[in-house]
């Protein structure tokens, strides 16, 4: 039994399967390709497929992974190439490799968040000593944290009437989502815009990309 | 329209459902199609998603180059409410497109209690709710399925019906369909000469007339259409189109699975069963289309699970040989097998364990009604000491829990067979105690689901008076005093749910003001019991002059007209007639492959009626 973690992009119509859903679509592509899967044992056999980040429904990402275990070695080549042609549009499978880290190693995350139009008072809002949110608990209450310490890194682009605002966020540990920002930002600046937003990569503490 | 879409799908429940792009959907060039059809379900995607008679028709619509068929599924109140808000119509899943602007649209008639829904998809949609007010550049609204066996209620709304299975008239009507395009599209020329296509109703070319009592005095055709319209069947399901591959949802819906259909049809001729008399006569697929289709299916989906799909799964004549067939793939590549409706008693030890049959489905037994005198009554071949039988095995393999199906309402019964289904229930929970080896400390469950008993068109109960709700309730009230143990747990449907079925179930074409009555008032997924409003229903009815008694619970005598009675589903009155007046005896039928009792289904001279009977005359 042997551990591979895949890349993949997820764009597109496919950015609208939850994580949950993710997983059986996996599960089934995984299927699909034929690839030599290893079962879990037990009562209700299914093949083990774990992914490291929970992406959010709505958001797009670039370079997601996800791990999964095989019982006989198979070409990683002939791998990605048979799992991409085995799942839904908006998932394309870019490579298969053995895990280099841990999952529990990922600390940062960065997201390109995009909006028609400008970001008048992006400068500002930037600039604020601090800048308060409300964040559900995992025991289902809520708290205020200070996001500003949260804003690792930001740059600001604009190009052809869009704005692309890209921030490194926390991820892992102290996870803080990026819908929490433009929220912030929104109470801010009184700007209601969805943003698309869009995952492009996750970090480990000294930044090297999740490998 | 993607963009403004977009938005919406961020703001409500599982967006999945509206999204289209699961696996095996299918695109195509807009610019390159001839036709467009929506295969519409009115329920929820959830609900839609699970039914293979939509995947059939999809798939094999599909494969014709000049058409493409699109899904549409009722959307939740959350996405309605948005869509209304921000003026988007109903569209299809794959292009998005309005599909006001589509050819077809097809909608499936799986339940009575959809038909509101079906006013609500029409109006989302943009198209005219009645047939009578639709031009040329409107949609033909057409409709197919088990309910399309009376659609009177529905004629307002429909341009057409397809009267059995679908896969050759769909073509049919497609094909007639593509010609009148290209010689420019006139709505009466074409429903004339669609009407001329075996199994096609066109409901606008027939006249109704009414008795003063509101019977129907005569329905008469005009315009050359026929005076009887026969269902349509498929002589060969091994030669039959069926899809390779499945679109595969991302979220859960109610039958996540592949299917695998064995057979069409029922021998058994239970007097309460739509079903068994409107699929006659029983046609089976071959061990080898089986085993060939569930494979590619699982292939070409990924599913991890597979059901074998019939009325009755233990009369397929080949399952012993099917199964270890099936298994032999299955097995290796950790593919359960699911097995619906199966006779459990009928299984070696060694396929029971293979298959885990019990593991995953538990133990279940539809007796349907608590005495055997009653069983007889509604031809439903199960006695007591087969029930008992298979418990006690099950028992003695360290089983706990047991499932029992009732209906509660059927013809003939009294308070005694009532209380009957509570004395089964308790014989079922002495044989757990009887049982020297049972597990230490455990107690057993016998769970009993009553369901209030519905008559259908084409069945021999077709005449009967439904049982007031209120009888119902009372009935209710009685078997709840019957049990006087708490290892058999209740429960049982709504039977203002059932009453409203019944009333539709059998209603003629003044029920369409009545169904777009309770529409304005609201009404459009009145299966789900939360939506449901039988106060609106009620002012609809009292708004158009009528009485729903007069539908559901009078006694209809054989003399009389029925609304349906222009339809022919190939078993002849005469026999149902002659099975109304059995029940009443109590008296059994045997079943297709002991004996022909000649209920017409014969005609078409294919599958029970033709093949050789193992025991010809008994």
């Amino acid at each position: 039994m042997k551990t591979v973690r895949i890349r993949f992009s997820k764009t597109g119509r496919a950015k609208y399967i939850s994580h949950l859903d993710l997983s059986r679509v996996m599960q089934r592509a995984l299927r699909r390709a034929a690839v030599p899967l290893w079962y879990t044992e037990g009562f209700n056999r299914h093949p083990y497929v774990t992914f490291a980040a929970p992406l959010s429904l709505g958001f797009e990402g670039l370079r997601e992974t996800m791990d999964f275990r095989l019982v006989e070695e198979m070409d990683y080549g002939e791998l990605t190439r048979r799992l991409d042609e085995a799942v839904p549009e908006g998932i394309h499978v870019l490579s298969a490799a053995d895990p280099v880290m841990k999952p529990g190693q990922i600390a940062r995350a960065r997201y390109r968040l995009s909006v028609e139009g400008g970001l008048g008072l992006l400068a500002e809002f930037l600039a604020l000593p601090e800048i308060p949110a409300e964040k559900r608990t995992k025991k289902g209450g809520m708290k205020t944290i200070d996001l500003k310490p949260a804003l690792l890194e930001t740059a600001v682009e604009e190009q052809e009437g869009q704005t692309a605002l890209e921030l490194l966020l926390p991820c892992g540990g102290e996870t803080v989502n990026p819908s929490l920002v433009w929220t912030a930002y929104g109470a801010f600046s009184g700007d209601s815009r969805p943003a698309a937003v869009l995952r492009l990569d996750l970090y480990d503490e000294a930044g090297n990309s999740f490998a | 329209m993607d963009n403004r879409l977009d938005k919406l799908f961020l703001q409500v429940q599982k967006p999945a459902r509206y999204t289209g792009g699961e696996l095996n959907s299918v695109y195509k060039d807009r610019d390159k199609v001839n036709i467009r059809f929506a295969f519409c379900f009115p329920d929820l995607y959830e609900v839609g998603m699970s039914h293979l008679g939509m995947k059939i028709l999809y798939g094999m619509m599909n494969d014709v180059e000049d058409v493409w068929c699109e899904r549409v599924f009722a959307p939740d109140q959350d996405m309605e409410a948005l869509m209304r808000q921000e003026d988007i119509p109903l569209f299809g899943l794959e292009s998005r497109d309005p599909i006001g602007t589509f050819d077809f649209l097809g909608f499936t008639l799986q339940y009575e209690l959809s038909f509101t829904g079906i006013l609500n998809m029409l109006e989302l949609a943009r198209v005219p709710l009645h047939a009578s007010g639709r031009g040329d550049d409107c949609p033909l609204v057409i409709g197919g399925g088990p309910c399309a066996c009376n659609p009177e209620p529905l004629c307002d709304f429909f341009d057409l019906f397809t009267l059995g299975e679908g896969e050759e008239v769909n073509l049919e009507l497609i094909n007639l369909y593509r010609r009148h395009k290209a010689e420019g599209f006139s709505r009466r020329r074409f429903l004339r000469e669609a009407a001329q296509i075996e199994g096609v109703y066109v409901p606008s070319l027939y006249e109704v007339s009414y008795h003063d009592d509101g019977t129907v005095k005569a329905v008469t055709p005009r315009d050359g259409a026929p005076e009887t319209v026969r269902k349509r069947i498929i002589a060969d399901l091994d030669a039959c189109y069926y899809p390779d591959r499945f679109v595969v949802p991302f979220i859960d819906i109610v039958h996540d699975r592949a299917m695998s259909e064995i057979f069409r049809g029922c021998i058994r001729g239970c007097r309460f069963c739509q079903a068994g008399f409107i699929y006659r006569p029983v046609r089976e697929k071959s061990v080898d289309t089986i085993d060939r289709q569930s494979r590619t299916l699982c292939e070409n989906t990924g599913y991890e699970e597979f059901s074998l799909s019939s009325l009755s799964t233990s009369d397929y004549t080949g399952l012993t040989e099917l199964l270890p067939r099936l298994l032999d793939w299955a097995e290796p590549e950790h593919t359960n097998i699911s097995l619906p409706s199966l006779r459990v008693d009928g299984f070696s030890e060694e396929l029971a364990a293979r298959l885990n049959v019990l593991r995953r489905s538990g133990l279940t037994f539809a007796p349907e009604a608590g005495t055997q005198r009653l069983r007889d009554a509604i031809n439903k071949n199960l006695t007591e000491e087969e029930i008992l039988g298979t418990a006690r095995k099950a028992f003695a393999g360290g089983w706990t829990a047991v499932k029992l199906y009732f209906m509660m309402g059927l013809p003939t019964e009294t308070l005694e067979d009532v209380a009957g289904i509570a004395s089964l229930g308790q014989k079922i929970v002495n044989c757990y105690y009887d049982n020297p080896d049972k597990p230490k400390g455990k107690g057993v469950t016998v769970s009993v689901s009553v369901s209030c008993f519905v008559p259908k068109p084409f069945t021999p109960f077709q005449w009967e008076p439904q049982d007031t709700a209120e009888q119902l309730k009372e009935k209710q009230t009685h078997l709840r005093q019957s049990v006087t143990t708490k290892k058999i747990s209740l429960s049982w449907h709504d039977a203002d749910i059932s009453y409203l079925e019944g009333v539709l179930a059998r209603g003629d074409r003044r029920l369409g003001a009545v169904i777009e009555g309770a529409f304005r008032r609201g009404c459009k997924l009145d299966s789900w019991s939360q939506y449901f409003s039988l106060e609106a229903w009620r002012q609809a009815f009292e708004e158009a002059g009528l009485d729903p008694a007069f539908y559901a619970n009078r006694r209809r005598p054989f003399e009389e007209v029925l609304p349906w009675d222009h339809l022919d589903y190939g078993v002849t009155k005469e026999f149902m007639i002659k099975e109304n007046q059995k029940a009443h005896e109590s008296v059994t039928t045997p079943h297709c492959r002991q004996q022909c009792s000649a209920c017409g289904a014969a005609r078409w001279k294919g599958g029970v009626c033709i093949e050789n009977r193992q025991n010809p005359v008994q």
